[in-house]
This record gives C-alpha cells, sequence and structure tokens, in this order.
C-alpha cells in the first residue's frame, strides 16, 4: 500500500517536471553573452539577473537566459562558441573594439529594425551611422556613450600648493604664480611634474628629485592601450584609406611624449613603477591608490575605480595639443550574432534592453544614454546610482559639465576603430607599447617603424 | 615491492598476458568481461573526450578553419603543415624558445626536488615533519595566485627579491637593478624560480622512493667504508632511478606544454623580446585569440609528435639507466 502511494507521487512529479518541461520548451530560448565590455563585476550581476527575470515575467513566449563570463576569457569562449555552433543570440554591452574582434559575426539589423518599424528617432543620426559598418551593415542600435575626461586627486593638489586644472573647456590654467597658460599638453606636463615626488619630498621638476625613489606620479594612461593613449594628440589609426600600415605623425609624437613621461621626466609610470607596490601592484588600479595626481579615463571608471580611494577628486577637460582637443569616446551597443536561430527574438530582447530598461542599463554600466530622451536627467540618475552604492563620495558636487562637455570632442577615426588582421595587429602593436614601456633606452622612432613593418605584412597576409 | 617495481615488473609481463588473453578458460573470460565493465567508464570518456576530439583536430589540420567562421572552412590537405615546416620562422623560434627554457628549467627543477627530498628524508634534519609540510604547501596555493604573487616578489622596485639581495650590498633595486621579468638574460631564471615553487609534489614522489630504499644497504655500505656522497651516488640514486625517470617524463611532457606562467605575467606577448613566446603560447595565440583554428590544430598535432618522440627515446633510454629491483635482464 505504502509502496503504491510511493509510485503514485513519484508519477505525479515526473508528471508536473514534464508539464513544466514542455511549457520552458514553448518559449523561445533567447541567450543574452555578457564580457566583452561591462556588465560582469560581481555587484553587476544581481542587477542584471533582475532584468531578465523581468523580461521572463513580462511575457511567456521568450525565456531569456543571461550568460557571464569574465572578461579576460570572454573573447575565447565567445570564438569557441561559434566555432562549436552553440553561439549566444544578442552579446554585450561590448564596444567597438568587440565588435571588431568577430568580424562576419554580427546580424545586419536593417531588415529588422523596418520589419519591426522600429523608431529610431531618439538617436543622434550620427551615432546610428556609427554602427553601420560598411559591406557589413547595421550592426547595432546605439546604446551608451562613455565620453572621457581628466579626474584629478584634489588631495594631492592641495598637499602641493597647486592649482587644480580649468573646471570648462577653453578656460585658461592659472597657475601657482598667476600666470595664465592654454590647458594644454604642456601645460599638464608642468602641473604633473609637479605633482610627481619622490620619498623626500622632492617633485620632478627639482634636480634633487630621485628618480628611483618615487612615491607619488603626476599623470597616468591606465586601462587603455596604444591607440588609445596616443589618442590624446589626435585621432589616427594604424591604418590608411588605402590599407597601408602607417604610423601617424601626430602619434609618433604622443609616443615619444610617452616615453619621456616615463623614462626622462618620471611624472608617469614607466612599468617598473607600474607593477610595483606604490602603483597598487600588477594590474591595479592606479588613481585608486591616491598615489596619481591625475588620469584620463572615460564614464565606465566611475564607481569602482576610486572605491578605495580616501581622498577628494573631480573631474576637469583633456588637455588639448597644438590647439586641437581629442577627448576619445567609447561607444557601446549590444549586437545580434548572425548564427542565432531566433533573430527576430532576438531582436525583441534587444528593444527590450535598448528601451525600457535602457535607462536601468545604462545606470548600472555607468554609460550616458545613447537615446536622446534620457540623457536630460542621465546626470541625476547616476548621482543617485552612484551615491547609494558608493557613499564615501559626494557625487553630486562634481564637475559633471566637464564630462558632458567632453563629448563635443570625439576622436574620429575612433582609437578603436577596425584593422586588416584586427586580433594580430592588435597583438602587435600591444607588443610594441610593452617595449617601449619597459625600456628606457629603447629607440622610439625605430620601435615604431619596425611596428609599421610587421603591421603591414599582417595587414598584407590578409589580403 | 612498491608500486613502481610492481609496474616494472609488470611491463616485462605484459607481452605474455597479451597472448595468454586469445587462451581464456571460460571463467577467465567472465572476469575479463567485468574487468572490462568496471573500466569501460574510463574508456568511453577517454573515447568521447581525448580520441575523438585528437582525430577531429587533426581534420581541423588540413582545413582553413577560422574559428568564428565555421561554416566557410576550407579543405587545404596539407597547406597548413607546409606553412608550419617551411614558411613560418615563429613555429621554430618559438621549438627553440621552450627547448632552450627546457634545458635550463629541467636540471634545476629535478635535481633540486632529489636534494630536498634526500634532505627532508635525512633523520638528522631537525623538524623533519614540520619541513615536509612547508615544502609541500606551496603546492596547495592555485598556480595562478602563485604567479601573480610571483610578480609582485619579483618586482625590481618594490619586490622582496631585490630587497633582499640589496641587504648583501648589491644594487638591485630600481630600473638599473635586477629586472627578472624585463631583462632577456634573467628572464628564465625567474620563471624557472616560480616553477620551483610548485615542486612540492615531485619533492614527495622522490622522498617516497627513498623511504622504500632497503637500509641493509646502507649499513653494508657503511661497514665497507662508504661515505654518504658514496652512498647516494652508489646506492640512493640508482634505488630511486624508477622515480627519476617517472619525474622526468612529467618534466619534459609539462615543459612541452609550458604556457600558464608567460600567460599570466604578460598576455602571451613574447615579453621581453620574444624570450617567453614558448610553443603553446604560439599555438594558443593562433587558435584562440587569432582564431586561426586550423592552423592552431597543425601546431598542436606538431607538439604532439615532437612530445612522443621525446617520450619514446626517453623509454628506450631507461633500459640503459633505470633499475627495477623486480625485473629480470
Amino acid at each position: 500500500m505504502r509502496s503504491t502511494k510511493q509510485i503514485t507521487l513519484c508519477a505525479l512529479l515526473l508528471l508536473v517536471l514534464a508539464v513544466g518541461l514542455a511549457q520552458a520548451q514553448d518559449r523561445v530560448r533567447v541567450r543574452w553573452y555578457v564580457g566583452l565590455g561591462a556588465g560582469t563585476d560581481a555587484p553587476l550581476v544581481a542587477a542584471q539577473e533582475e532584468i531578465v527575470a523581468d523580461f521572463n515575467a513580462s511575457q511567456d513566449s521568450i525565456e531569456l537566459v543571461l550568460e557571464i563570463v569574465d572578461n579576460a576569457q570572454a573573447y575565447d569562449v565567445l570564438s569557441t562558441q561559434i566555432a562549436a555552433g552553440n553561439a549566444p543570440d544578442i552579446v554585450g554591452p561590448m564596444g567597438i573594439r568587440g565588435r571588431a574582434s568577430f568580424p562576419g559575426a554580427w546580424l545586419d539589423l536593417t531588415s529588422l529594425i523596418e520589419a519591426n518599424d522600429y523608431d529610431l528617432s531618439d538617436f543622434d543620426p550620427a551615432l546610428i551611422d556609427f554602427y553601420r559598418v560598411e559591406g557589413e551593415g547595421q550592426l547595432g542600435i546605439p546604446f551608451a556613450v562613455f565620453p572621457s575626461f581628466l579626474m584629478y586627486n584634489i588631495d594631492l593638489f592641495d598637499e602641493g600648493g597647486i592649482p587644480y586644472p580649468p573646471s570648462a573647456y577653453g578656460e585658461m590654467y592659472t597657475d601657482w604664480e598667476g600666470n595664465e597658460h592654454e590647458w594644454n599638453i604642456d601645460t599638464l606636463s608642468e602641473v604633473a611634474k609637479l605633482l610627481s615626488v619622490d620619498i623626500n619630498g622632492n617633485d620632478a621638476s627639482m634636480d634633487e628629485f630621485d628618480t628611483g625613489n618615487i612615491v607619488q606620479f603626476g599623470y597616468g594612461s591606465q586601462f587603455t592601450d596604444v591607440r588609445g593613449r596616443a589618442t590624446l594628440f589626435g585621432s589616427a589609426n594604424f591604418v590608411d584609406a588605402e590599407g597601408n600600415a602607417v604610423i601617424p605623425d601626430v602619434w609618433r609624437e604622443a609616443e615619444h611624449w610617452y616615453h619621456n613621461a616615463m623614462w626622462e621626466d618620471y611624472f608617469m609610470p614607466n612599468a617598473v613603477y607600474s607593477g610595483s607596490e606604490i602603483m597598487g601592484g600588477g594590474s591595479a588600479n592606479w588613481f585608486d591608490t591616491g598615489n596619481m595626481g591625475m588620469i584620463t579615463i572615460h564614464l565606465w571608471f566611475l564607481g569602482w575605480g576610486t572605491a578605495n580611494l580616501d581622498a577628494a577628486w573631480d573631474f576637469a577637460p583633456v588637455p588639448s595639443h597644438n590647439g586641437v582637443t581629442t577627448a576619445k569616446l567609447h561607444a557601446d551597443t549590444f549586437g545580434v550574432m548572425n548564427s542565432s536561430d531566433n533573430p527576430e527574438a532576438a531582436f525583441e530582447v534587444l528593444t527590450y534592453l535598448l528601451g525600457e530598461r535602457a535607462a536601468d542599463l545604462t545606470s548600472l554600466y555607468g554609460g550616458m544614454p545613447a537615446r536622446l530622451s534620457l540623457q536630460g536627467d542621465f546626470i541625476e540618475r547616476t548621482v543617485a546610482a552612484q551615491s547609494e552604492a558608493y557613499p564615501n563620495i559626494d557625487w553630486a558636487n562634481l564637475n559633471w559639465d566637464a564630462v558632458l562637455a567632453g563629448l563635443q570632442y570625439p576622436d574620429n577615426p575612433n582609437h578603436e576603430e577596425g584593422m586588416p588582421s584586427f586580433l594580430e595587429a592588435s597583438a602587435r602593436y600591444g607588443e610594441y607599447g610593452q617595449l617601449v614601456d619597459n625600456n628606457g633606452d629603447e629607440d622610439v622612432d625605430a620601435a615604431l617603424d619596425a611596428l609599421r613593418d610587421d603591421l603591414q605584412a599582417i595587414f598584407d597576409a590578409d589580403m | 615491492m612498491d608500486m613502481l617495481t610492481e609496474f616494472g615488473a609488470a611491463r616485462g609481463q605484459a607481452k605474455w598476458s597479451l597472448r595468454a588473453a586469445f587462451r581464456l578458460t571460460g571463467a577467465q573470460r567472465d572476469e575479463a568481461k567485468w574487468g572490462l565493465l568496471f573500466l569501460s567508464p574510463w574508456l568511453i570518456g577517454f573515447a568521447l573526450f581525448y580520441f575523438a576530439p585528437m582525430i577531429v583536430s587533426f581534420l581541423f589540420s588540413l582545413y582553413d578553419f577560422v574559428l568564428t567562421a565555421p561554416d566557410e572552412a576550407r579543405f587545404v590537405g596539407l597547406e597548413n603543415w607546409r606553412r608550419m615546416l617551411a614558411e613560418d620562422p615563429n613555429t621554430w623560434e618559438a621549438l627553440f624558445v621552450t627547448f632552450k627554457f627546457a634545458l635550463i628549467s629541467l636540471p634545476i627543477g629535478m635535481v633540486s626536488a632529489f636534494l630536498l627530498a634526500v634532505l627532508l628524508n635525512s633523520k638528522h634534519l631537525l623538524g623533519r615533519n614540520v619541513l615536509r609540510t612547508l615544502f609541500y604547501a606551496p603546492t596547495m596555493v592555485p598556480l595562478i595566485a602563485a604567479i601573480l604573487i610571483w610578480s609582485r616578489v619579483l618586482n625590481p622596485q618594490t619586490g622582496w627579491l631585490n630587497q633582499m639581495i640589496a641587504l648583501t650590498g648589491i644594487d638591485a633595486v630600481g630600473m638599473d637593478g635586477l629586472r627578472w621579468l624585463d631583462d632577456p638574460n634573467l628572464i628564465y631564471v625567474a620563471y624557472t624560480f616560480i616553477g620551483l615553487w610548485g615542486i612540492g609534489n615531485a619533492i614527495l614522489i622522490n622522498l617516497a622512493s627513498l623511504q622504500g630504499v632497503p637500509t641493509e644497504m646502507y649499513e653494508a655500505a657503511s661497514i665497507d667504508g662508504a661515505g654518504w656522497l658514496r652512498q647516494l651516488w652508489s646506492i640512493t640514486v640508482p634505488m630511486v632511478t624508477p622515480v627519476i625517470f617517472y619525474n622526468l617524463v612529467l618534466s619534459v611532457v609539462g615543459l612541452l606544454q609550458y604556457f600558464i606562467v608567460p600567460y599570466v605575467l604578460n598576455g602571451g606577448n613574447g615579453y621581453p623580446e620574444g624570450t617567453t613566446n614558448f610553443y603553446m603560447i604560439y599555438f594558443y595565440k593562433q587558435a584562440f585569440p587569432f582564431q586561426n583554428m586550423g592552423y592552431g590544430a597543425t601546431l598542436a598535432w606538431f607538439m604532439f609528435i615532437i612530445g612522443l618522440g621525446i617520450t619514446i627515446f626517453l623509454f628506450w633510454s631507461g633500459r640503459f639507466w633505470v633499475y627495477y629491483a623486480g625485473e629480470s635482464k
């Protein structure tokens, strides 16, 4: 009798499971892959899961599944999934680099936009064009932009009695003697020298400055690559319109400046110092150590980037070079993979993420919404979100105008723009960066010429 | 007889067992059937997860197969093999780097493990059990974490190693000091240091083998007037050659697959001056970051062939220098 009951109970359970499975199978499964850009930090995971749960509860035709892969592995994992015929449907957020790393893998959204009569009027047309790639189509719909800006450590400026950088683009810098200077690379270099201090308290402008015992640096360029850092001097690329490898003059100049800043003037950490405990060790966050005076960085740095910094800081304009200001821009989107079995369902999810949940997601990732209608209260929402997550910082009283104004000076071509054999070319200029950053006696011109020759060989092999 | 000696003896009997297998009685066949049944999970796992992928990867090597465009894969015959062997200088450079490092790292690693095991086996050593635990403990630390720790220990400016060397009066600290991970002349020493961190397993295996050497041999040698060095060379080393052989094979295979340390320290970019562009790094870059899976598979197979050749050579050479107590010559 007892065993009959047990069998009946088991049968019922199996029935319930089967019905549940059948119901789940009725739904079209859409996989959302996060990892090529923001979204992998622990605090963001739960928030994204909540958005997925909301979507799944909001309708009964699609089951959205979230896949989060750490950024360090995300590129390899996605490559492997594509090769195995197991690619996700939606990938994002991702920048231009993420998109360019998988050429030919993205779905042209044009027909889906037309078929669904998707309203694009809420976006800047130039930004929509930004995702239109020749020969591949409309690979994305604008989601968020991440302008860059200068961040400076107020406490270190106060400690050295150094006036702060200007608060707006076009404003002059007034130095410690009351003289006015254009806020350009030269002025930044002078300020950075004063902010660079050795163990005895001498700064980098002094003859007594002990370059072997520096404890504080004036300027740093971190979380970017050679193309990104060189863009401070102007927009360019390593490939010209004819597809030839080039070292643009402005980038050659930039690379000399960086090398001197690391190995001659010592106001920027070279590879020896960047891996030392002074800068947090290894790949740590320089600005967060409190030993870094100024950095150029993007909006995505906010919050986590200063989580441990026990000092006041603020935003300032990016310095100009030869009268031209370039505040490099990161622009993120979500892509649908062309291998998706359910592009319509994926597009429906995409429109949900970029529409209904755009405000939540941009706040989450720290980006400025690409939707014009959401830009009005962007600062208020960001301040509210960051104040909740990082209450140690007075977010409301930061110079947000300098952040927004940076959007007026985007880099074009973008520093993440594609190149032939993008992945191999990227690896090669990464090797160049490591070489010059690690060696004070390296001939920068010779290294750049070698880079150009190698890039040309890589481009030629791609043809 | 310890396990390794038994293994050596069994090796000699294997050829007889194979012949005998065809002349089994009913009970023996039944026993064999059950044996195979119990082995089947491993056999199925091997077939599915090792053998089949190996065959598939060989097929990949015959295709121009870009990882992100599997539908566009194109049969190219032996083109990838020709490119690898005749056109691509990086293949040979990466092989050279791997062998150069192996020649430095292998003897240091093996001799260190053996000598430390001898030390830890000594009855005169105070705190023997504590030291055994301490020498084994680093093996418990995840390798990635250990490498990251080492990168900071070896930092020229604030790393402990240079700070300690500086105490001796050597100008080791700073940009003009000992730049372990930046100097092509020091890089293999630094990587060997990092490798020594994980020799706990090799020490343990050596130690187990040393404890299996009959003490009567040492007693007899002492009576005959043999000193410590003589006993080590004439008794200990010959008696533990099966373990030395075992460690040698594992170390060679491990070094041919050397990857994690350079990958974690510099992302596999070959810095400094290409000295860390190991073969497996080159394979990985081609197969995954550059997405050339067809060519990557070719590189992997070439390494498999090289590894197989070296292993066969080691097994062949073993008959001249490895002593199995239970084996009749």
